[in-house]
């Protein structure tokens, strides 16, 4: 996979998250995955078709997505209730949306569907045929790990 | 310690919701997001404007304008949502009241039907993320526009 189409995704991240939640927030070490990997527990998809298919994934344990919904909205939430998860919904389109106005801009065409989140434990994720690369992002309230597979269309 | 006297322009300053009557702002929030109509709820009740209804997709945001009308100052429309989309929404709320004062909501990426809003008839237009100080300005800008 192409690091070019997982840059916009981290960039926007990194530019959402300090507008939306004022902390700092450092970037990890990329990996790459071929085979079935879990996932951490409050997921948001998004998928790709067009010049270019696929899905990202926006992970993070359940702890991290109850804090940063409670920045997002200015209160405490204490459990990831239907605000929570509208919240995630949102941090995701803003993230996906900044990303795609990027690889538009390089020439990319392909449309989006709106996220969807999934929650739960010990969930595993497998992409046939395309790797996965991952980005984690560290941050005072856990980690998101920006998971994209992307593979150009023949 | 200050108190409120210490700050008497600020404590003084009537709030922007509010109409030269004294009587607020009438809005209608229209996005499918629970989150994001939460946020323009809070940022606008904050300043006394009256969220006079919410919808959750285009279709209830024309009917809600319906019943709601003459007694609605302004609509926030989302431009992305199921059942019926905010341009669709906002070309039926113009044909209906070609008066009407409606502000997009937009994420970015979407400067097409943005534009395409504008030439509907959309008074204004909002990039998400969201802030205070981006709203309150779009809304105000757009409320004493004549």
């Amino acid at each position: 996979m192409r690091v070019e189409y997982i840059n916009p995704f981290v960039e926007a991240a990194f530019s959402v998250l300090k507008e939306v939640l004022r902390i700092e927030i450092k970037r990890g070490e990329l990996y790459l995955k071929s085979v079935s990997q879990p996932v951490l527990g409050v997921t948001a998809i998004v998928g790709l078709a067009g010049d270019v298919e696929g899905r990202v994934l926006f992970d993070m344990g359940e702890a991290t997505a109850i804090k940063i919904a409670s920045a997002m909205n200015g209160e405490l939430m204490k459990k990831f209730d239907d605000l929570a998860k509208a919240t995630i919904t949102e941090l995701a389109n803003m993230i996906t949306a900044q990303a795609v106005t990027k690889l538009h801009e390089l020439g990319f065409e392909f449309d989006l569907t709106p996220p969807a989140i999934f929650t739960g434990d010990n969930m595993e994720v497998t992409d046939t045929g395309i790797e996965a690369l991952i980005v984690p992002i560290e941050m005072e309230f856990g980690k998101i790990e920006i998971n994209v597979a992307i593979r150009e269309k023949n | 310690m200050k108190t409120k006297q210490d700050f008497p322009n600020i404590n003084q300053r009537p709030p922007d919701g509010r109409k030269e009557s004294g009587k607020p702002y009438r809005v209608l929030i229209v996005d499918d997001s629970m989150f994001v109509t939460k946020q323009i709820e809070q940022i606008l009740t904050s300043e006394g404007f009256d969220v006079a209804a919410t919808a959750e997709n285009g279709q209830d945001g024309l009917e809600k304008y319906k019943e709601l009308y003459p007694n609605v100052d302004l609509v926030t429309m989302d431009i992305t949502m199921p059942v019926m989309d905010g341009v669709t929404s906002l070309e039926k709320i113009i044909e209906f009241d070609k008066e009407a004062k409606i502000i997009m909501i937009s994420a970015l990426g979407k400067q097409d039907l943005v534009k395409k809003s504008l030439l509907l008839g959309a008074k204004n237009y909002i990039v998400k993320p969201l802030d205070r100080k981006k709203v309150l300005e779009r809304v105000l800008m757009t409320l004493k526009k004549q």
